[in-house]
């Protein structure tokens, strides 16, 4: 069974993220530029209950793996990410039913190792 | 007060269903198990003579589905322990809304005094008996004190040999080469930790270096203790039979668990001795009691320091313990829904038996965590409407969804 994590993190983290992913054998990744807000509406210092909501910039991070790895993944992604404070980032689990790789046409597994 | 297990509960059940509007006969018919089974089993001992056991099955209600519950193998096992357990599974499981109603076995034999051929004769004959009245669709057994995934493979042969076919679905708590579900093993810690992690959301408290103190490192003690540590959890306090250990700079219950293969709890090196009557003092944020009955009472409740008691075991609290924890501020997980983790996985093994489809481990969690956390928030939230505690209020909601379920089904004829 395939899995997309899909993580909103800092900026600031990213390279730190790849690198440590790469190392564990990661294959494969897509990020974006994103901007977004969360429970803090944009504000990093809380106790902001009148301003409006703004947007920070966020890094998107999609990653497909098979299931029995997701957690171990999860763990080192928030290992890396955690910084204590408001804004960390989230991290989503998606079912993939399928992946192809479009050279080779190979689907399933085969198309992500 | 009764010191009676059964007329304790049939009380407990009184003070309950007096928030609850039921009309009397309801409550009678809540009161009284709808089959009680009582067998002779006779076995033919190693030595060649027959010995006779009594054993016992209780199917407390199946308004909401077939009876679920587990079969002891205890020395003092008794009729009305049985009956007891029995209501206690039909509000658990109404508790966690899974479609089964309640049930209890067991047999009067200390398992550790016979031979494992008798232990498999004794089971086998207890199995052929309940015949007519266990199966998927009626009636499913699960390990209990005394028993384990071995005697419920026997239990699943016996039953399949006298249908023609395998019946996996006929019990819980199977081996997985059997068609035991992932995940079954921690399944209560894992259920427990789950309503630790949303009592600590509902009071506002922050997850980061919270300190646990855990008594009895049995199953569902350590692996509870296991799963608290990985998600950065300080355990400082931990006991067992042999002792009581703790250390402010927090134990690895990993460490502890392969130490604990040779030598006794008490000798680990990277803890402290602690007097075992003092375990409870110990100041720490989550307390689970997760060893046997009537731990916390009214003599050593008020020196209780955490936050909050999960209760792990079954019934670790007396009830003249209850309203000091109250006074204290002391946020109860009572054990009906706190431990309920053991009975949901044990109705995904049965849903994945009927299906012949399994799951991935993964799969297992989410789902338990999906139920674990409504079951929660559902009896919270009652909890707040009625000005209930939560034990009371867990105890009124489960109820309350058999007494519907009853009075919607009606009464045959």
């Amino acid at each position: 069974m395939l899995r997309k994590v899909e993580c909103f993190i800092q900026p600031f983290k990213l390279d730190e993220v790849k690198d440590a992913l790469f190392d564990v054998g990661i294959e494969g990744m897509s990020i974006s530029e994103v901007k977004g807000f969360g429970k803090q509406r944009g504000y990093t210092n809380g106790g902001t209950p009148n301003r409006t909501v703004k947007f920070l910039p966020k890094i998107k991070m999609e990653i497909v793996v098979e299931e029995e790895i997701v957690d171990d993944l999860i763990k080192t992604i928030v290992k890396l990410t955690k910084t204590g404070d408001f804004g960390s980032g989230k991290i989503f689990v998606i079912p993939v039913e399928d992946a192809i790789r479009i050279r080779t046409e190979e689907s399933g597994k085969s198309a992500i190792i | 007060m009764t010191d009676n297990v059964w007329e304790m509960t049939l009380e407990r059940l009184d003070d309950t269903v007096s928030v609850l509007d039921l009309k009397p006969g309801t409550v009678k018919y809540l009161k009284e198990p709808r089959k009680i089974l009582e067998i002779s089993i006779p076995v033919k001992m190693d030595d060649g003579d027959i010995e006779i056991f009594k054993g016992y099955r209780v199917q407390h209600n199946t308004n909401r589905g077939p009876a679920k519950g587990g079969i002891r193998y205890h020395q003092d096992v008794t009729l009305d322990e049985i009956k007891a357990l029995s209501m206690l599974m039909t509000w658990k499981c109404s508790l966690v809304n899974i479609p089964f109603g309640g049930a209890k076995g067991g047999i009067i034999v200390d398992p550790y005094k016979v031979s494992k051929r008798e232990l498999e004769k004794l089971t086998r004959r207890y199995t052929y008996e309940l015949l007519p009245f266990i199966g998927p669709e009626k009636d499913i057994p699960a390990p209990d004190v005394g028993t384990n995934a071995q005697i419920m493979a026997w239990i699943m042969d016996t039953y399949s040999i006298a249908k023609g076919y395998m019946v996996p679905g006929v019990v819980t708590g199977k081996p997985i080469s059997l068609g035991g579900s992932q995940g079954r093993e921690e399944a209560t810690s894992r259920g427990a930790v789950y309503t630790i992690l949303s009592a600590l959301k509902v009071l506002g408290i922050t997850t980061s270096n919270l300190t646990v103190a855990v008594q009895g490192f049995g199953n569902v003690g350590s692996h509870a203790a296991k799963i608290l540590y990985d998600l950065g959890f300080k355990i400082i306090a931990l006991s067992d039979v042999t002792g009581a250990i703790q250390s402010k700079n927090g134990i690895d219950p990993y460490k502890l668990s392969d130490f604990i293969r040779t030598k006794p709890l008490v000798d680990y090196p990277d803890a402290e001795k602690m007097d075992p009557l003092k375990f409870f003092e110990t100041k720490c944020d989550i307390l689970i009691p997760a060893a046997l009955e009537n731990q916390i009472t009214a003599k050593n409740a008020s020196t209780i320091k955490a936050k909050i008691i999960a209760e792990g075991a079954n019934a670790p609290t007396t009830p003249d313990a209850d309203p000091i924890l109250k006074d204290n501020n002391i946020f109860i997980i009572p054990d009906v829904l706190c431990n309920s983790g053991g009975v949901t996985v044990s109705y995904f093994e049965w849903v994945q038996g009927n299906d012949a489809y399994f799951w991935s481990k993964r799969k297992v969690n989410l789902q338990l965590r999906d139920i674990m956390e409504k079951a929660f928030y559902e009896v919270y939230d009652f909890s707040k409407d009625r000005k209930l505690d939560m034990r009371n209020a867990a105890l009124a909601l489960a109820v309350s969804r058999v007494a519907e379920a009853m009075r919607i089904r009606g009464i045959y004829p």
